[in-house]
């Protein structure tokens, strides 16, 4: 790869000697710095510049640092060329060159920084809380996992206790994002001065920094203008290096931490960051600190969070983008500094921000951040994410940029603990108010005329008579008078009740059926069990009232279901033998009210596993089972939750164990892989579609220890709007809790019963299709039998006509629902966002987070119909698609040698390579493991998207000499995934929301291991393994960071012990996606490849 | 040989064999123009006191495999035998070496013509390992379909039965409605049930492999036989509690277990849509228990008993739909093919007996219902099973508590039930069996001693004797109650006479009882088999050239005409049995016409003949109590009779009678021979019903009173309208009959059980109501008519009004329905209350009055049971607009 173009002066040193590096890498720079800066705290790894950096050389070659004007979304400052917008973002960055400083003062407000944090947190926790409280109500969040205590979270800083994830973890970087801050740090401070000279000097630099969106951005400010200055000069030398090790935090990890340097200017930063971003809301006020202050927070933050911003920018040619540029020496790529590789950072401040501002749209903050929103206008990014904040006026803009355009939708998203709860308006009999045209809701952006007697649609323009009670007179303004009484009209996202017309028969009451294996070896594992003793928990965390509803049943090769009538003594099992040709046995009193039958169930749910103990049926009649206990729920609907543990192997949906096939034919597998990735027959979509039809939701626990064939059972969960949880190889030691506690989450979590989606564009855009885990009968729809907090719908749009240059494009979604007490509601979420003819704005816009989360669900879709290497081969193209597209259309001035990489999407080479290396698109996965990973992936949250493929990895053998310096956020910062940051006396843990593998070096310290694990020496490591918490700060310390992650990831995480030289330490060595590996690249590799494709595209 | 002796008391015998024909005519064409056929009825196992039983197998010849028995020629030196049916000699074995003249063993004892054999028996092919005497199972099989008040009735008569059981009993349980409930009773975590849905047929193979019973034995050859362990689905649940055992325990370790079982268990929870019936499948019950006694090792006896409560809707063996308006077939849709569920039903029913034949089990049917349950489609399974039935109109009635009651009970009254009984008859060469008409089923075995034609019943002989005896003998091989395999054989001789030299041998040994029974089951057998049999003429024609033959008159001169006594009864018989249930179906439903012939068809000579023409007696001051003309001139004031028509025993005071037991006068000691006198048809009814089976209903009534109906319908019509005012002065009763209404339309309803002579639409009527005929009946005959009814309802004629002349005058017609009650008009106690008594009465009366211009109705109902009638009603009545008569249905169909 040698991009021999590379103009990067020194190249060829290897990347790996810091020193060296630094002049060879040159292409980081920018993010590098940023990172750096940033860095301090924060993970990203982006910087690494660390090492040494070759920052200088980037500079140079990023010669069109853009303008950061670019960002500033809306109103482009009349400043640069380019970029009108760019302006604000990057005055206030640059400035602050002297980051830390810089930024306070304009943000006079912050509070203190990060010691503020902390307090305020708590102080406000509880406020937020109480004020989430309405919500709460429905969604109150019990803690998830907290396994035994699940202590209300909310209350003190739930987060704390793993419970309800949702908010806790708030991302740290995000602190800069506000974007409000951007709008407002660069204008008022005067910043704008600055930035043009920002731009001048730092175009390079520039870019790689803060994202536009924060005006905030000091970070990005300071990122950049790091390089531009100071930044730079640290991140370029290597002291940077050294220094961020300095860097407290960092020390451990040396790369990511580069930042230090730039830390120290950073760290102050980061404060700064925070404040500055408060500032612009009104700051102080704002709860988000809180959060941080759990988290790490506020420091570090920055860096990566500064990094991407600024490149928008780019007018057509020159004013540079915010890029990246690596010049790949032309020596090859060899001589690219991994540490100069752009790496995600991670940071713990919390970001704040306002959906619009100045009545434009404000890019969100990334969707691994913390941050807070406040509606203004726009809908939160956690309901509506779109790939791109600026949507392209034609469908050749689009397709020059090579980027797709999609909404991530996420109806039910968890808010933040600090947000305000989304209002509740119930318009009476009439029903919100809707356009009659294409039936648009009521919202901000409908435009009120005629003395507010009609009012045009933002997405049919269909004029409308407004509704005689709800006519108002308009300001001055133009807006109605009352418009900022009504949160339909002031608020991005409200929640309707919804009137008679809206509901088909009574709301139906909240049932759960549970559904148990109990055939052999589901007993023999101690699955049942473990399914029993999850369920007979979890009873007590149903919705309480006359309106929860549940039912249980068991099979093998026959079906039993229990009558559990109170009137009974004791209850009576009925036996479904006919597992052909099912049918409920019973018409009621299969599914009886809560109340009624709670003694009855858990003396059942004791009884299960004795009374089965001795079974001798290895046959398992999942399909049968499933249909049996529809038939039983069908004429309410509700949630039936599955827990099998073998391959179905009798009755109707039958399956088998086609894996064993595949391997025994060798050949005809090879060619034929990706079928055994498609359900093996039709017979389970028809019934899904049925279940779906009647409001089943399914969701399928596997515990198992043998192929199971998710593919062909995926489809029931799928299809119904329900989820699949896999438990492989299913440990009753070890896995209990993980099953109580995602059964726990499945059943507390906010969700809604018998609903129905349905996106709406503005005129010159469609929905294309849906795509995740819904049932769709009809084009325009989205059945979803059961929606939750944690489900995700990618809709891809298209063009159908231009759009006009100016004007704003809107998105709603509306989601009609049952909540878990009966009620029918409406949420309605709208997002408007600008459309633009500029590409560069395109990419400045673009959101990494979102635009990869597209592509990964993609390529899991596409898994199934195609040669694996087709699917790699696409994703990889994707990559280069979008980059050469920016390459040659906006960075046109960059030589020829460099790769050049738009800020805003600097990772998705990285994120890329993950992903090729993830479960789904590896060769050598299990077939079950990669199917579920398909699955996994269809509604999984943007949020959750970007660590499964690049988990989260920390060091937790230098706990305790960390604590001074971390003092607020639990969790450390994280190292890149790449081996050389594994030392041998150290212990990591590695997350990436689903499973957490701690891997212990081989020459780890005696008592480090007692007291995290009570035993003296790596070769006691069992596989079974349960976190317990030994009375030591270690251990406590461990514990706490496994909760915070818990809690952040809404999940429990499986747990695993792994040791160099067996199967653990290879599965654990297999998530290191920046290595080199014997079926892939390392990342410097992967870049280098990247650039080598679109050199030869350009030419 | 000792029959005639034993006959007047005991006609049976030990025996249990009666004849036609005592003396057999020498020759086919003889025999047949003896009119009546030469049948044997036979009671094979028919209990006795001086039964032997011999704890040993019998000897059989062996070139024709008889058994030794008394007529066999002995010769003790040789120790040899001689079988008088085929003449081979056999030697004794070695063990019997030490007979001789006066050391006989039992078999050969004269007095013994029947004898039993204990243990192995290589006559029963089924029993491959006779010497486990295994134990009886009885499999319950209980409908919940039914108001709550009847599923106790029915749950409390469970309870008492298993009770009952011997300890070693293995018992079953299954309940089914909507879908079939099949009770696992030794698991013992918690109540346990499979079920099935109602809607499918299920082949025994797939009800055993959904019970987890696999594949016993059969199919899995190894030498390990795993008994219901193997096959596709191994055996579910716990270890230990693999095979059968698992859904049949001996009675004393589930009767606790049953008993809370049945205290939870509640009536069918699905759902019935408004104007349905109750969906419950009775089919897919009955095989599903037979499929899980399929499952029992071969050869087992057991019984299915199940306990009916309606109609089979779901699933194969439905009879009727869901839909209630469609009413349950009729003899007239029978006749008219207009039965659409009715084939297929007994095709189910057929084959569902053929498996329980192969299966040596029995299938009982307890129905108590108001409406039919299917009895008529499950004739055929029932009898080929040798099962028993009982209809009723209620769990709660005696009819079948006691019934019920009876099969269990230890004792004396035991009906002493067996299990698996194969009959061989073997008989002298020059004789065939035709057939048999009864409950069995044919092992369809050729051989000699059968002949080509079957059907009907009768021994049909050939034309040369050359012995002047013929020889039947009997071998009924049983598994006896307490589940030993036990032989019976029974050995007959019969005479053959040469009739071409006279009558008078056969005229002497001719049994009018017999005889009577055996046309009654001919005419009904032709009557469900040939189409358009006209029963009543081919009785008459029979009757008629009986009479001819053996009757002595001169031509022309019907004055002359005797017949001898022997045949004195027989044209009686034939009366009666021209106007019994058994020929006269149109007053009964399908349902009940089955069930009387399955009972005519099982019963003993003796009981069949009460079936036919029942017995009067009168009770009277002043005189014993004696036999009383089957008459209305039998009726009067002061006296008691007591009617025993098998199905019902009524005991009928005459008016003063009744009105002197008002007043008490029963209770006075100077009247104490007054109090005798009500006692004793009371002592006498007990005695009856205590020996019988199924135990009959027993009906108190007074004369005038509504159900004094049961005793008119049963009694000669000397007396019809047209002379009823002088019939009545004398206070005797008038009795309406068919003529009676032809031009009239009056349906009365009891129970549908037909017993009310009410059940008739004029035929005349309806052909001229149009013609407005009506007007020109005689107001006399109608005020009898009327008066007679509204006597009998008495809340009728309170609607109608007191005077009922003056009223009637004014009606053209009067219908009434009514539909009592199971309680009500089973109360005997409440005497002539009519519907019965306020507190009793839960339901139905409907009251349709319909003249020139008015249309009122008065509709009360309870239960949907009545819904037909109320349909019905409302169809016609509920708009109060004037309906013309025309409109009136042609068949009211009730319950």
């Amino acid at each position: 790869m040698a991009t021999p173009g590379g103009p990067r002066p020194g190249n060829a040193p290897p990347n790996y000697n810091p020193n060296a590096l630094a002049n060879n890498m040159q292409n980081l720079q920018i993010n590098q710095q940023q990172s750096s800066n940033v860095g301090g705290t924060a993970h990203r790894p982006p910087n690494t510049s660390p090492f040494g950096q070759q920052p200088p050389p980037f500079t140079g070659s990023r010669p069109g640092p853009i303008p950061p004007g670019v960002f500033a979304r809306g109103p482009m400052p009349p400043s640069n060329p380019a970029q009108t917008t760019l302006p604000p973002n990057m005055v206030p960055t640059r400035p602050t060159g002297p980051p830390p400083g810089s930024r306070p003062p304009p943000f006079a407000s912050r509070p203190p920084p990060p010691g503020a944090l902390p307090s305020p947190i708590t102080g406000t926790a509880a406020p937020p809380n109480s004020g989430a409280g309405p919500r709460p109500g429905p969604f109150s969040f019990s803690p998830l996992t907290s396994g035994p205590s699940a202590p209300p979270q909310m209350s003190s800083h739930g987060q704390v206790s793993n419970g309800p994830p949702a908010f806790g973890p708030g991302m740290a970087q995000s602190g800069p994002r506000f974007p409000p801050a951007m709008g407002g740090m660069p204008r008022p401070s005067g910043g704008p001065p600055q930035s043009p000279p920002v731009l001048s000097s730092g175009p390079s630099s520039q870019p790689l920094q803060v994202r536009p969106s924060f005006g905030s951005p000091p970070a990005g400010v300071s990122s950049s203008i790091g390089q531009l200055a100071p930044p730079f000069s640290t991140p370029s030398q290597a002291p940077p290096f050294s220094a961020p090790s300095p860097a407290p935090p960092f020390s451990a990890s040396p790369q990511n931490m580069p930042p230090p340097p730039g830390s120290s200017p950073f760290s102050p930063p980061v404060p700064g960051v925070l404040h500055s971003s408060g500032s612009p809301f009104g700051m102080q006020t704002w709860p988000p600190q809180q959060q941080q202050q759990q988290q790490v927070a506020p420091p570090p933050l920055i860096p990566g969070a500064m990094q991407k911003q600024q490149m928008f920018g780019m007018p057509p040619g020159q004013p540079p983008l915010p890029n990246q540029s690596m010049s790949l020496g032309q020596t090859g790529q060899s001589k690219i500094d991994p540490n100069q590789i752009p790496r995600l950072s991670t940071s713990s401040s919390v970001i704040l921000h306002e959906t619009r501002h100045d009545n434009q749209a404000n890019p969100p903050p990334p969707a691994t951040s913390e941050y807070i929103v406040k509606d203004t206008g726009n809908c939160s990014p956690r309901y509506i994410r779109c790939t791109i904040n600026q949507i392209p006026c034609t469908v050749d803009l689009l397709s020059t940029s090579a980027m797709q355009l999609a909404l991530l939708v996420q109806p039910l998203a968890l808010p933040h603990p600090s947000e305000e709860p989304i209002q509740v308006v119930d318009f009476g009999e009439s029903g919100p108010v809707r356009c009659s045209r294409c039936k648009g809701y009521i919202n901000p952006f409908m435009k009120f005329i005629d003395q507010g007697r009609r009012f045009i649609c933002n997405f049919c323009g269909f004029t409308d008579e407004t509704p005689r009670d709800y006519h108002c007179n308009l300001g001055p303004d133009g807006r109605r008078r009352d418009a900022d009484e009504r949160p339909e009209l002031c608020r991005g996202t409200v929640e309707f009740i919804a009137s008679k017309e809206y509901m088909v028969r009574e709301p139906m009451p909240a049932v759960f059926f549970f559904l148990i294996d109990v055939s052999m070896n589901a007993i023999q594992t101690g699955a049942t069990a473990a399914a029993c003793s999850a369920i007979s928990q979890v009873i007590s965390d149903l919705p309480e009232g006359p309106r929860t509803m549940v039912g249980i049943a068991t099979f093998d090769s026959t079906i039993h279901f229990y009558n559990l009538k109170r009137a009974l003594q004791q209850p009576l099992m009925l036996i479904v033998p006919d597992v052909q040709d099912v049918y409920t046995p019973l018409e009621s009193d299969v599914i009886v009210q809560l109340a009624e039958c709670r003694q009855h169930l858990e003396i059942l749910l004791e009884s299960i596993p004795t009374m089965f103990q001795n079974n001798r049926i290895a046959d398992s009649a999942f399909g049968a089972a499933v249909k049996a206990a529809f038939l039983a729920m069908k004429n309410t609907g509700g949630k039936l939750l599955v827990f099998q543990s073998v391959l179905p192997s009798t009755g109707i949906g039958s399956l088998s164990a086609r894996e064993a096939d595949g391997r025994s034919n060798i050949s005809a597998g090879e060619k034929e892989a990706h079928k055994l990735l498609q359900p093996v027959d039709k017979t389970l979509k028809t019934m899904a579609i049925e279940f779906a039809e009647y409001q089943v939701c399914v969701d399928l626990f596997i515990t198992t220890q043998t192929y199971v064939d998710i593919a062909s059972l995926s489809v029931v969960p799928k299809t119904t709007g329900g989820q699949v949880y896999y438990y492989y190889p299913f440990s009753a030691l070890s896995d209990a809790a993980k099953l109580y506690n995602d059964l726990r989450w499945n059943v507390m979590r906010p969700q809604g019963f018998e609903a129905v989606m349905r996106v709406r564009c503005s005129q010159g855009i469609q929905v294309q299709e849906y795509s995740g885990n819904f049932c769709k009968r009809i084009p325009t729809d989205v059945d979803l039998p059961a929606i939750d907090c944690d489900k995700t719908i990618m809709v891809s749009l298209k063009h159908d006509d231009k759009l006009q240059e100016g004007s704003e494009c809107a998105f709603q979604c509306a989601l009609l629902y049952t909540t878990v007490y009966g009620q029918r509601r409406i949420r309605v979420s709208t997002l408007s966002l600008p459309c633009t003819n500029m590409l560069s704005n395109l990419f400045r816009s673009a959101d990494l987070d979102t635009q990869f989360a597209c592509i990964l669900k993609q390529a899991a879709n596409e898994i199934p119909s195609g040669p694996l290497a087709q699917v790699r081969d696409q994703a990889t193209n994707a990559c280069i698609n979008i980059l050469y597209s920016y390459r040659k259309f906006c960075a046109t001035v960059s030589s020829s040698g460099q790769l050049i990489l738009p800020e805003a999407l600097k990772l998705l080479p990285l994120y890329t390579l993950a992903l090729l290396k993830s479960n789904g698109l590896r060769t050598d996965g299990r077939i079950d493991d990669r199917s579920f990973w398909m699955n996994y992936v269809s509604p999984l949250p943007t949020p959750l998207v970007i660590p499964l493929v690049y988990p989260r990895m920390i060091a937790i053998h230098e706990l305790d000499e960390k604590e001074l310096e971390l003092d607020d956020s639990i969790i450390p910062t994280s190292i890149p995934l790449s081996s050389e940051h594994i030392s041998d006396d150290g212990i990591y843990l590695l997350e990436n929301g689903q499973d957490c593998l701690i891997y212990v070096g081989a020459s780890v310290q005696q008592n480090v291991l007692q007291q995290l694990f009570g035993i003296s020496s790596v070769e006691e490591i069992s596989n079974q393994f349960i976190l317990e918490q030994y009375d030591n700060q270690l251990s406590k310390k461990l514990n706490a960071i496994v909760n915070e992650i818990r809690r952040q990831r809404c999940s429990y995480l499986r747990l695993k012990l792994c040791k160099k030289g067996d199967s653990s330490g290879m599965m654990f060595f297999s998530y290191m996606v920046e290595d080199k590996t014997p079926s892939g690249l390392s990342y410097v590799e992967y870049l280098i490849h990247i650039h080598r494709q679109i050199q030869s595209k350009m030419t | 040989m000792a029959a005639p002796e034993l006959a007047q008391t005991d006609p049976e015998g030990i025996e249990g064999v009666r004849m036609t024909w005592l003396n057999w005519p020498r020759s086919k064409v003889e025999a047949s123009k003896c009119v009546i056929p030469i049948a044997a009825s036979i009671q094979p196992i028919r209990p006795h006191v001086d039964l032997q039983i011999l704890p040993y197998p019998p000897l059989r010849c062996k070139t024709c495999s008889a058994v030794l028995n008394p007529f066999c020629r002995v010769d003790f030196t040789a120790l040899i035998w001689i079988c008088p049916f085929c003449f081979q000699r056999n030697h004794f074995p070695q063990h019997y070496s030490s007979i001789s003249q006066t050391n006989v063993p039992a078999e050969l004892y004269p007095n013994f013509p029947s004898i039993e054999y204990l243990i192995p028996n290589y006559q029963n092919p089924q029993n491959y390992n006779p010497a486990v005497a295994s134990s009886p199972i009885y499999l319950f099989v209980l409908d919940t379909c039914m108001i709550e008040e009847e599923l106790e009735f029915a749950k409390s008569a469970l309870k008492r039965a298993i009770g009952m059981l011997p300890d070693n009993a293995m018992v079953g349980f299954i309940s089914y409605g909507t879908q079939v409930q099949v009770h696992e009773l030794g698991f013992s975590e918690m109540s346990k049930v499979y079920v099935f849905r109602g809607s499918k047929e299920l082949s025994r193979d797939q009800v055993l492999e959904q019970l987890g019973l696999g594949v016993s034995g059969g199919r899995r050859a190894g030498p390990g036989i795993q008994k219901g362990g193997a096959g596709p689905s191994p055996t579910a649940g716990a270890g230990p509690n693999t095979g059968i055992n698992r859904f049949l325990l001996p009675a004393s370790e589930c009767e606790y277990t049953l008993n809370s079982l049945l205290d939870e268990l509640a009536t069918d929870q699905w759902p019935v849509a408004p104007g349905n019936r109750a969906l419950r499948c009775t089919g897919v019950a009955l095989s599903v228990a037979a499929g899980l006694l399929g499952a029992s090792t071969a050869g087992t006896g057991a019984r299915i008993i199940g306990l009916v409560g309606g109609p089979c809707t779901e699933g194969p063996g439905a009879i009727v739909s869901k839909d209630l308006s469609d009413p349950v077939r009729s003899h007239k849709d029978l006749d008219k093919d207009a039965a659409p569920f009715f084939k297929k039903a007994v095709h189910f029913f057929d084959e569902l007996g053929k498996q329980l034949v192969s299966q040596g089990h029995v299938l009982d049917v307890f129905a108590s219902a108001l409406d039919q349950v299917g009895i008529a489609e499950m004739k055929v399974a029932i009898e080929k099973t040798g099962g028993l039935v009982v209809l009723a109109e209620s769990f709660g009635h005696s009819v079948f508590k006691d019934s019920f009651k009876r099969i269990f009970e230890d004792g004396e009254q035991s009906l002493g039930l067996s299990f698996n009984g194969t009959l061989e008859i073997n008989c002298s060469k020059d004789i065939k069996v035709q057939g048999i008409i009864g409950p069995c089923t044919s092992l369809e075995k050729k051989g000699p001693a059968v002949a080509s034609t079957v059907i009907g019943q009768g021994i049909l002989q050939l034309g040369r004797w050359s012995n002047p005896q013929l020889y039947i003998q009997f071998l009924t091989s049983y598994q006896s109650p307490d589940g030993q395999m036990r032989l019976r054989v029974t050995t007959v001789t019969r005479r053959w006479v040469d009739s071409t030299l006279g009558n008078e041998d056969l005229i002497q040994g001719f049994d009018q009882e017999v005889a009577a029974v055996v046309m009654a089951r001919l005419a009904s057998y032709k009557m469900e088999m040939e189409e358009g049999f006209d029963a009543t003429r081919w009785l008459d024609r029979n009757l008629i050239r009986l009479c001819s033959k053996f009757g002595d008159y001169r031509k022309d001169d019907p004055a002359s005409f005797t017949l001898n006594p022997c045949f004195s009864l027989f044209p009686q018989f034939m009366f009666n049995l021209r106007r019994s249930q058994f020929v006269q179906v149109f007053n009964n439903s399908p349902d009940e016409t089955a069930y009387f012939r399955i009972l005519l068809n099982r019963e003993t000579i003796s009981n069949a003949a009460v079936m036919i023409q029942p017995s009067l007696i009168s009770y009277a001051f002043n005189s014993l109590p004696a036999p009383a003309l089957l008459d209305v001139q039998s009726i009067a004031a002061d006296r008691i009779l007591l009617l025993d028509s098998y199905f019902s025993v009524v005991i009928f005071h005459g008016m003063t009678i009744a009105q002197w037991r008002n007043m008490g006068y029963q209770n006075q000691p100077e009247h104490q021979g007054f109090a005798l006198l009500l006692q004793a048809p009371h002592d006498d009814a007990q005695l009856i019903i205590r020996d019988r089976f199924p135990v009959p209903r027993l009906v108190v009534c007074d004369q005038h009173g509504s159900q004094a109906r049961f005793l008119l319908a049963k009694l000669n019509p000397s007396a019809t309208y047209s002379n009823a005012h002088e019939m009545m002065n004398s206070g005797s009763d008038v009795i309406f009959t068919d003529d009676a209404f032809d031009d009239c339309i009056l349906v009365g309803y009891g129970q549908g059980r037909g017993v009310c002579g009410f059940d008739v639409i004029g035929e005349k009527f309806r052909e001229e109501e149009n013609q407005l005929a009506m007007r020109n009946l005689q107001r006399a005959k109608k005020a009898a008519v009327l008066f007679k009814i509204l006597s009998f309802f008495p809340r009728i004629s309170s609607d109608v009004g007191e005077s009922g002349a003056s009223t009637v005058a004014t009606l053209i017609v009067l219908l009434v329905l009514a539909i009592t009650s199971t309680a009500a008009p089973l109360d005997t106690e409440g005497g002539d209350g009519g519907f019965g008594r306020e507190k009793n009465e839960r339901d139905e009366c409907f009251l349709l009055c319909v003249n020139e211009k008015l249309c009122a109705c008065d509709v009360r109902v309870a239960e949907q049971r009545s819904i037909c009638c109320q349909n019905y009603c409302l169809e016609k009545c509920g708009s109060g607009e004037v309906h013309s008569c025309g409109d009136l249905p042609k068949k009211p169909i009730c319950p």
